[in-house]
C-alpha cells in the first residue's frame, strides 16, 4: 500500500504522520492521533457526526482525505476547551440539555461554533438551516436550538 | 430531595468534549478486526463454502464458516428465543440478502475486507417471499420446515361475545392500515469485541440487554453463565435496535476460533439495515358502534412481517396484540396477531415497539368512525377513553389511568375549539389528535447493589444501560433519595455482568420504573442497616430513629445524631452493602389473551396542526403538542427531553421513513436515501407535557409520545382535505395522489 508523509495542524499542534494515501481525515484523527470525539455515523457525509472545522468551516471528515487537510487549521471537539474550561458553546449544550446519547454532539457543537462565527446572533430559521446537516436521532433538536441561542447571547 | 430535580446528565462534560467511551472507541492490546461475508441472494441453497484461501491471505488470523461448528467441542450453530432456528453463520441455506455466511479476523480491517473476496461460495437460488401476502400463499416456499405456512406465531385475544356485540351495533366500520419496513438507525453502529481466555469469554458490546447476551452466549458455547462476562459502555443510541442478541454470537464464535486474542466487529451503516428492522405490518380493524358513539365490539387482525428469523418476535408479536386494541371501553374484543417468516432481515423492536404501528391503525380508525357518525373526534374519544378502575380487553382492571388528562393537555395547547385560520391559495390547514396505550414487559426482574463506604460515598451497581435516555442520572437521583445522601456522593457502575446484578433488559421504557424500584428497595435496606448500627450508639431503639441527609437521628430529638461516616467508623466497618430487587410475574393466557398484560400501562397523546400545499402534497407540521403520563418525574429536564425527542423521532416513520426492497435487496440502505428527521423536518413549535399523579410510581417515558405522531398528522390531513391515508409514510406523493383521486372522483 502506498503511504505518504504529511503534516497536520490539529487544535493548534503540528503532527507528522505516515499514512496510506487513501486515509480519510476521520481515520487519521481517530486512529493515528487518538482524537475520538469525531465519530463515523453514516460514513457518507449525511449525518455530521464526524464534523471537524477546517479553517473554520464545518466539514465531514469521513469524506475528506487526510492529505487534503495539509496546510489547513483543523479544529476538533478536543480543541474547544481552554485550560480545562469548556468553550461557551459546550457549556450552553450542557445548560440547555442539547444532547441525549451524544454520539452526534461533537459534530453539533463544532457546527454551532462555525455558525456563531459566521452569524453571531442568528435567528431560529438560520439556526435550523445551518444545523440541518447534522442529525440527532434521539431528537434533541429543540434544546440544540436553545443552546445555540444561549451561546450566541454569551459571545 | 434529589428526585424531581432537573439536574444535567452526570457525565455531561464527557458528552460535550467527545470523551464518552462508546464501543467504537474501544481498542484492546492484540485486537483483531472482523468483517462479514454476507449473502447476495434472498433465498438460496448453499452448495459450497470454501474459506481456505482467505485463511492463507496476508494478515488473516482466522476465517469462520458453518463447518467450524461440526468440530468436537464447537459451539452450537443455531440459537433463538423460542425455536433455535437462527444460524450464527449460514450452513446449507441463506434466507435473506445480508445473512452472514462467513467471517474473517485479521490484523487490519483492510486485510479482513480483502480476504472476504477470497471466500468461495456457490449458491443455488430458491424462490423467495418478501411480503406476508406472498408468504401466506398456498405453495409459497417455507423458510423453516417446522412452519410450512410460514406463520411462526399467532397470539390470540378473546374477550366477550363478538357476534352478539356486533349485532348490537348501528354501524360496523372496517379499515386496513399498513406500516412499512423501517430501520432503528442508531448513529452508533452495532459494535462488539469478544475475547476467550482460559475457557472464559469476555464480551464488550453495545447492547440494551447485557444479561440476555450473557445467557444466550453461555448456551451457545455450553459454558456456565458465570464464564461469560458482558460489559456495556454508554450507547450511541439504541431505540430497540440493540434490544436483543444481534452480532454477539458471531463475534464470540470468531474469537473462539482465533483463541485468545480479542476480535472486534463494528458494522458499516449499510450492514445495519440487514441486521435489524422494524416490523412491516398490515392491520385490519373492524369496530361496531352505536349512533351515539359507544363501542360494541372490535376485531383486529394483524399480519406482521417477521423477516427470516424470529429474533424478538415471539415476545413482540403477542405484545403487539395487546397494544392493538386502543385505550377505549369496548365490551367485546377479538385480536389475532400473526407473525410470518419472509426472506427479509429479522424485524424487532423500534422505539414505541409495535405501538408505533398499532396506534397508527386504531387512532386513524377513530377519526373515520367520528366522521362516519358525524361526531367530533375529541368528543368521541372523551366518551370512550378508559378510566382507572375500568376493565381492559384482557380482563385486567386498570389503575392510575390518565389518558383523558394526556389528551386534554394536548388539545388545550392547540386551542382546539377555535376555528382554524385558513391560509390563502393552495395551502390548507387541519388539526388532528391521537392517544396511545402501551404495555411494558409483563414478567421481568431488576436487581441492584448499593454500597456505602467509610467516606460516605455511595455506589450503585446496576445492569441498566445508559443509552442517552439519562437512566444512570435518574437512578443516581433515586439512589440519593433512597439512601439519604446528596447526589454528589453517588457513583453509578455498570453494566458489567461480573460485578453488576441481574436485570432483564433496558427496553420497553421499563428501567426507571423497574430498576428505580429495585434501587428504592436496596436503599431502604441500607438505611435500615445504618439505623440498626446507630441505635446502640445513640442508646435508643431503632424504631425511634430516622436517616436522612447522610445522618441517622433521633426522630423526637434531631440534634441527637450520627453521620453515616461516624456510624460506620464507630462500628469498625469500612463498607456496607445491600441488594435491592423488583420483579413482576404477570402474563396472559395464550389461548384467550386474558390475564394481566403489564405492571402498568404507558399512556401518551398528541395533537397537531398541519399545513398542506395542495399543489405539491407537501405537509408541514405547524404546531405539535404532546403529553405523557409520567407518574412521578425523577428528572424534569431529562424527562421533557424524552417527551420532545419521541415526537421528533416519530416524524420520521410518519412522514418519510421506509426501507425499499427490490428483489429482496434493500435499495436505500444509507442515510442519503433513507432519511431520518433533521432540524428542517421538526414541527415549527413543539410543546410537551408530563402528567404526574399524587403518590405516583416512576413511569417510563421513553416512547409514549411517539406512536401518536403518525395518526395525529394523518387525522389533521383528513381534517384539512377530507382524504384518508391508510399507508405510512405520509409522503407528498401519496397526499397529492389522494387529492387528485378525490378531485377526479368528484368530477
Amino acid at each position: 500500500m502506498e503511504t505518504i508523509d504529511l503534516h497536520l495542524n490539529v487544535n493548534g499542534s503540528e503532527h507528522s504522520l505516515t499514512v496510506p494515501a487513501s486515509r480519510t481525515l476521520l481515520d487519521a484523527l481517530r486512529d493515528d492521533l487518538g482524537l475520538m470525539g469525531a465519530r463515523e455515523g453514516c460514513g457518507i457525509g449525511m449525518c455530521g457526526a464526524c464534523t471537524a472545522l477546517i479553517d473554520g468551516h464545518p466539514i465531514s471528515s469521513c469524506l475528506m482525505l487526510a492529505a487534503q487537510a495539509v496546510g489547513k487549521h483543523i479544529i476538533t471537539i478536543e480543541g474547544l476547551a481552554e485550560d480545562g474550561k469548556l468553550g461557551p458553546v459546550q457549556q450552553a449544550y450542557i445548560d440547555e440539555a442539547g444532547f441525549q446519547c451524544a454520539y452526534c454532539t461533537s459534530g453539533f457543537v463544532l457546527t454551532t461554533v462555525a455558525l456563531l462565527s459566521e452569524h453571531p446572533h442568528p435567528n431560529e430559521e438560520t439556526i435550523r438551516e445551518y444545523l440541518s446537516g447534522n442529525l440527532c436521532r434521539c431528537g434533541s433538536y429543540l434544546n440544540i436550538v436553545r443552546a445555540t441561542i444561549a451561546a450566541s447571547l454569551k459571545t | 430531595m434529589a428526585v424531581g430535580k432537573p439536574i444535567p446528565m452526570l457525565d455531561s462534560v464527557a458528552r460535550v468534549t467527545g470523551a464518552t467511551p462508546y464501543m467504537v472507541n474501544l481498542r484492546l492490546p492484540g485486537m483483531l478486526f472482523a468483517r462479514v461475508l454476507r449473502s447476495p441472494l434472498p433465498h438460496a441453497r448453499i452448495i459450497r463454502v470454501n474459506a481456505s484461501a482467505a485463511e492463507q491471505a496476508p494478515g488473516v488470523v482466522a476465517a469462520l464458516t458453518a463447518a467450524d461448528f461440526d468440530r468436537e467441542g464447537a459451539p452450537v450453530l443455531l440459537y433463538g428465543l423460542k425455536d433455535k432456528e437462527q444460524p450464527i453463520v449460514a450452513r446449507d441455506r441463506v434466507r435473506f440478502v445480508g445473512e452472514p455466511v462467513a467471517l474473517v479476523a485479521a490484523e487490519t480491517l483492510e486485510a479482513a475486507e480483502a480476504a472476504l473476496l477470497l471466500i468461495d461460495v456457490e449458491y443455488e437460488e430458491l424462490l423467495a417471499v418478501h411480503t406476508v401476502d406472498a408468504a401466506m400463499q398456498p405453495g409459497a416456499p417455507a423458510l423453516h420446515e417446522q412452519y410450512p405456512d410460514n406463520c411462526f406465531v399467532h397470539a390470540k385475544l378473546r374477550h366477550g361475545d363478538m357476534d352478539a356485540a356486533f349485532a348490537q351495533a348501528d354501524e360496523i366500520i372496517e379499515e386496513t392500515f399498513t406500516s412499512p419496513l423501517a430501520q432503528q438507525t442508531s448513529l452508533e453502529p452495532h459494535t462488539t469485541i469478544a475475547q476467550w481466555q482460559g475457557g472464559a469469554l469476555t464480551v464488550w458490546t453495545a447492547a440494551q440487554a447485557p444479561y440476555m447476551v450473557r445467557n444466550t452466549l453461555a448456551e451457545i458455547f455450553g459454558v456456565a453463565p458465570e464464564s461469560v462476562r458482558v460489559i456495556v459502555p454508554p450507547l450511541g443510541g439504541g431505540y430497540g435496535g440493540k434490544g436483543h442478541i444481534r452480532i454477539e454470537p458471531m463475534v464470540a464464535a470468531l474469537a473462539w476460533k482465533v483463541g485468545g486474542r480479542p476480535v472486534k466487529l463494528s458494522l458499516t451503516h449499510a450492514e445495519e439495515f440487514v441486521t435489524v428492522t422494524k416490523h412491516a405490518v398490515s392491520i385490519t380493524i373492524k369496530t361496531g358502534v352505536k349512533l351515539d358513539g359507544a363501542f360494541t365490539a372490535r376485531q383486529v387482525t394483524l399480519h406482521w412481517n417477521g423477516g427470516a428469523y424470529s429474533d424478538a418476535s415471539p415476545q413482540l408479536i403477542p405484545a403487539g396484540m395487546v397494544r392493538s386494541v386502543g385505550p377505549y371501553r369496548i365490551p367485546a374484543v377479538h385480536v389475532d396477531s400473526y407473525g410470518y417468516y419472509t426472506n427479509l432481515p429479522a424485524a424487532a423492536a423500534y422505539r414505541g415497539a409495535m405501538s408505533s404501528q398499532t396506534t397508527w391503525a386504531y387512532e386513524s380508525h377513530m377519526d373515520t368512525i367520528a366522521h362516519r357518525l358525524g361526531l367530533d373526534p375529541l368528543q368521541l374519544r372523551l366518551k370512550n377513553l378508559l378510566h382507572s378502575g375500568e376493565q381492559f380487553a384482557t380482563g385486567e382492571t386498570l389503575h392510575d389511568v390518565h389518558f383523558e388528562a394526556c389528551l386534554q393537555a394536548c388539545v388545550d395547547q392547540l386551542s382546539w375549539t377555535k376555528p382554524i385560520d385558513q391560509p390563502d391559495g393552495a395551502l390548507r390547514r387541519g388539526r388532528g389528535m391521537a392517544v396511545m396505550m402501551k404495555s411494558t414487559v409483563a414478567t421481568s426482574r431488576s436487581q441492584c447493589r448499593v454500597t456505602l463506604d467509610g467516606q460516605g460515598q455511595v455506589t450503585l451497581y446496576t445492569s441498566t444501560v445508559e443509552m442517552g435516555q439519562g437512566a444512570h442520572t435518574a437512578l443516581a437521583q433515586i439512589t440519593a433519595e433512597a439512601v439519604g445522601v446528596p447526589i454528589e456522593s453517588i457513583t453509578v457502575v455498570g453494566p458489567d455482568t461480573a460485578i453488576t446484578p441481574f436485570d432483564s433488559t433496558t427496553s420497553a421504557s421499563r428501567a426507571t420504573n423497574m430498576m428505580g424500584s429495585a434501587v428504592l428497595a436496596g436503599g431502604a435496606k441500607l438505611k435500615r442497616r445504618l439505623i440498626e448500627l446507630a441505635a446502640p450508639l445513640l442508646e435508643v431503639e431503632p424504631d425511634e430513629l430516622a436517616a436522612e441527609d447522610g445522618a441517622v437521628y433521633v426522630t423526637n430529638n434531631p440534634q441527637e445524631r450520627l453521620t453515616y461516616i461516624e456510624t460506620l467508623g464507630r462500628n469498625q466497618l469500612d463498607r456496607l452493602e445491600e441488594e435491592g430487587e423488583f420483579a413482576t410475574k404477570l402474563g396472559l393466557d395464550p389461548q384467550t389473551g386474558q390475564g394481566v398484560a403489564t405492571p402498568h400501562w404507558h399512556q401518551g397523546a398528541g395533537a397537531c396542526e398541519v399545513e398542506i400545499d395542495t399543489e405539491t402534497g407537501k405537509v408541514r407540521v405547524v404546531n405539535y403538542a404532546a403529553a405523557s403520563f409520567a407518574g412521578r418525574v425523577v428528572n424534569p429536564r431529562l424527562a421533557k427531553l424524552q417527551n420532545d425527542g419521541n415526537v421528533i423521532f416519530g416524524m420520521g416513520p410518519a412522514l418519510f421513513e421506509e426501507m425499499i426492497i427490490d428483489g429482496g435487496q434493500v435499495t436505500n440502505a444509507n442515510l442519503s436515501d433513507y432519511m431520518i428527521p433533521s432540524l428542517l423536518d421538526i414541527p415549527e413549535t413543539l410543546h410537551s407535557a408530563l402528567i404526574e399523579s399524587d403518590h405516583g410510581e416512576f413511569h417510563g417515558i421513553g416512547e409514549m409520545t411517539l406512536p401518536p405522531v403518525a395518526p395525529a398528522i394523518a387525522n389533521a390531513i383528513f381534517d384539512a382535505l377530507g382524504v384518508r391515508l391508510r399507508d405510512l409514510p405520509l409522503t407528498a406523493e401519496k397526499i397529492l395522489r389522494a387529492i387528485m383521486e378525490q378531485t377526479h372522483g368528484n368530477d
